[in-house]
């Protein structure tokens, strides 16, 4: 693998369920800094479990090699220093979920703020604005999410993941609640605003179709014995 | 980014959940103060009662005084150390009671044979506070001697200490001054309050010796040995020195009577009561622990995919256990001073309603501001130990949880 990855994971196998749960292994995974990936595969296929492996959130259970950023995110997991990956998660990866990423008790301009003051970041209302203007939520900044529609709720949890400039964007089925229509205009945004960042991005779909269709690496989540295994494919 | 910072953040998002969920706060906080307000006013109320009980005893002299009982030989020296100890408040010798008597007589004719004589001196806890000590022939009349003679403050008296000398009867006249006269709730006989020299002169007349204080030449019959008295008035420091004064005493032989037993009654009312207060505080604090940490606990239980989404954005775990205790201290601190503003309308009223009966420094109702803020903190600090399993719960969640609804 080469040395500028900003993702790299070789033999790497994750177990949920305890043992003789789902296993899923992954022979080898590599995504450059703005590069796009798509993970697509039917429901149960291990497309979740490999986003949660993405994203620092679930542990390995076996790993030959895997870092993110430059840091050794394997060991991080066998020390247990759970902290460190926490700040690595603020630092450098926003998400994207299938619906909520918001929280209900600050407003959406709060929410949009909260990675970067979690970092101790000055705040960049011009950056903001600019997003909210692009995603068009920029009438709805003060207001709290119960009072949005689940369309402006998913475009102002897409400023949410972008809001620190996160390297890594991981997005789990983010259209997933949205209406056709609008499925198509917030996936547009989200791709263009990932690019005017420079992000790499990681997208999680059932949809392959749809998916194939991006100019990006593409990986499917295919059956295996006891799990399953997440393998690259050709667009073609 | 310090996990002091990512604390400091923790705390905020919990203040503004507390506030975003108002109604549900509002309720944690009216039902603390519910637990609260009856018992901040049953301590109020038993404090207060107290309080007064010990100032009326106080306000009392009595209370304070030890009698010894018969007739002693006290020496000036024995009584000067007494008085250096720190639990005696008062004590002064004096004579013989037989021969602490003399007659007056008022400008007006009106006159009193024998009054009894008592020795007194500057801080004289009988005497007003403000009060000028009696010297040369100023005295102090009892109520009720006053009213025997008819005489204010002021007044003249005319006096006269007789003794018999070999069948001849002698006596000594002088005239006094009235310095004052004494409250009636001070003492209730009849009685002229003298400085301890002018008494010890009327016993030596009394003896046969010379009292040149009196204007008897010592031409008499020669003049008074050593001078021991017979007898002393004392009173303790104190309700607390009263019982460890009245040990020593007894501890050189002398019968001593005091007024032990009320100061126990209060003592024991203050025993009771306080037990009483500490167990309904008990059974209060008890339920009010366990429903807010059942409360926060359910908060935390409806809260999880939010608290998963801060995990998953890079709280650290530690900063979710801050949520349910700045939670529970919230509570505990509004709902505190919500019930100290009820407890002080609840006092006002009693004291309105009951407080008639009572002097200027007396309550019905009585909580020191110390005390207060000591509850409060104690409510605070029981607050967080119910938040503890909540946090314990907190500081567990997956922050892959928020990634799909479970």
């Amino acid at each position: 693998m080469s040395d500028d990855a900003l993702l790299t994971l070789d033999d790497v196998t994750v177990e949920r369920g305890g043992a003789g749960g789902f296993v899923l292994t992954i022979p080898a995974f590599s995504l450059k800094p703005g590069e796009i990936a798509t993970v697509t595969g039917p429901s149960g296929s291990g497309k979740s479990t490999a986003l949660d492996l993405f994203g620092l959130v679930l542990r390995p259970a076996r790993a030959g090699n895997f870092r993110f950023s430059g840091r050794d995110a394997a060991a991080s997991w066998r020390a247990g220093d759970e902290d460190s990956l926490a700040a690595l998660r603020a630092r450098a990866i926003g998400y994207i979920l299938q619906t909520g990423g918001l929280l209900p008790f600050l407003s959406v301009r709060d929410n949009i703020g909260l990675s970067p003051s979690l970092l101790g970041r000055t705040a960049e209302p011009q950056r903001l604005d600019e997003m909210a203007g692009i995603l068009g939520i920029a009438s709805k900044l003060d207001r709290m999410p119960s009072a949005l529609s689940i369309g402006e709720r998913q475009r102002a949890a897409i400023a949410r993941a972008l809001a620190h400039r996160p390297a890594l964007l991981l997005a789990d089925e983010p259209t997933a609640s949205l209406d056709p229509v609008n499925a198509e205009a917030v996936l547009a945004l989200l791709l263009r605003l990932v690019r005017d960042l420079g992000a790499a991005l990681i997208l999680v779909s059932h949809d392959w179709d749809r998916a194939r269709g991006l100019d990006a690496t593409h990986y499917q989540a295919v059956p295996a014995p006891g799990g399953g295994r997440l393998v690259r494919v050709e667009a073609s | 980014m310090s996990r002091i910072h990512a604390w400091g953040r923790a705390a905020r998002l919990a203040l503004a959940d507390f506030r975003h969920d108002g109604r549900v706060s509002a309720c944690l906080v009216l039902a603390l103060a519910a637990v609260m307000t009856p018992l901040l006013v049953l301590f109020g109320l038993k404090s207060g009662m107290i309080f007064t009980l010990q100032q009326r005893l106080l306000a009392d002299p009595t209370n304070l005084e030890l009698v010894i009982v018969g007739s002693q030989r006290l020496s000036p020296d024995w009584v000067a150390a007494l008085q250096g100890r720190a639990d005696v408040g008062f004590a002064i010798g004096r004579s013989r009671s037989l021969s602490a008597t003399i007659d007056l007589r008022a400008a007006d004719g009106r006159s009193y044979p024998g009054m009894e004589m008592i020795p007194t001196a500057p801080g004289d806890p009988l005497l007003p506070k403000d009060a000028a000590a009696p010297s040369g022939h100023g005295v102090w009349l009892s109520t009720a001697a006053a009213q025997r003679l008819g005489v204010a403050a002021g007044a003249e008296l005319s006096a006269q200490a007789t003794r018999t000398v070999q069948g001849d009867i002698q006596a000594a006249r002088f005239s006094l001054t009235v310095a004052g006269i004494l409250p009636e709730s001070a003492f209730a006989r009849a009685a002229v309050f003298v400085p301890l020299d002018f008494l010890m002169a009327t016993e030596d007349f009394r003896d046969g010796y010379a009292a040149p204080l009196l204007g008897v030449g010592g031409d008499s019959a020669g003049t008074a040995g050593e001078r021991l008295y017979a007898g002393l008035r004392l009173y303790a420091r104190d309700l607390d020195a009263v019982a460890p004064l009245a040990a020593f005493l007894r501890a050189q032989g002398m019968e001593v009577r005091t007024r032990a037993a009320e100061i126990d009654a209060v003592r024991a009312i203050d025993r009771v009561l306080g037990l009483i207060v500490s167990v309904l505080t008990g059974i209060g604090a008890a339920g009010f622990l366990l429903s807010l940490g059942a409360s926060l606990w359910a908060n935390i239980e409806r809260k999880r995919r939010d608290l998963a989404l801060l995990r998953l954005i890079g709280f650290p775990a530690s900063a979710m256990a801050l949520f349910p205790a700045v939670q529970g201290a919230m509570v505990a601190g509004l709902g505190g001073l919500l019930s100290g503003a009820v407890y002080l309308a609840v006092a006002a009223g009693f004291d309105a309603a009951l407080g008639s009966g009572l002097a200027g420094n007396e309550f019905v109702c009585r909580l020191p501001l110390t005390d207060f803020l000591l509850a409060l903190a104690g409510t605070i600090l029981a607050a967080l130990v119910a938040a503890w399993a909540a946090s314990r719960r907190a500081v567990l969640i997956d922050p892959a949880e928020s990634l799909r609804d479970v």
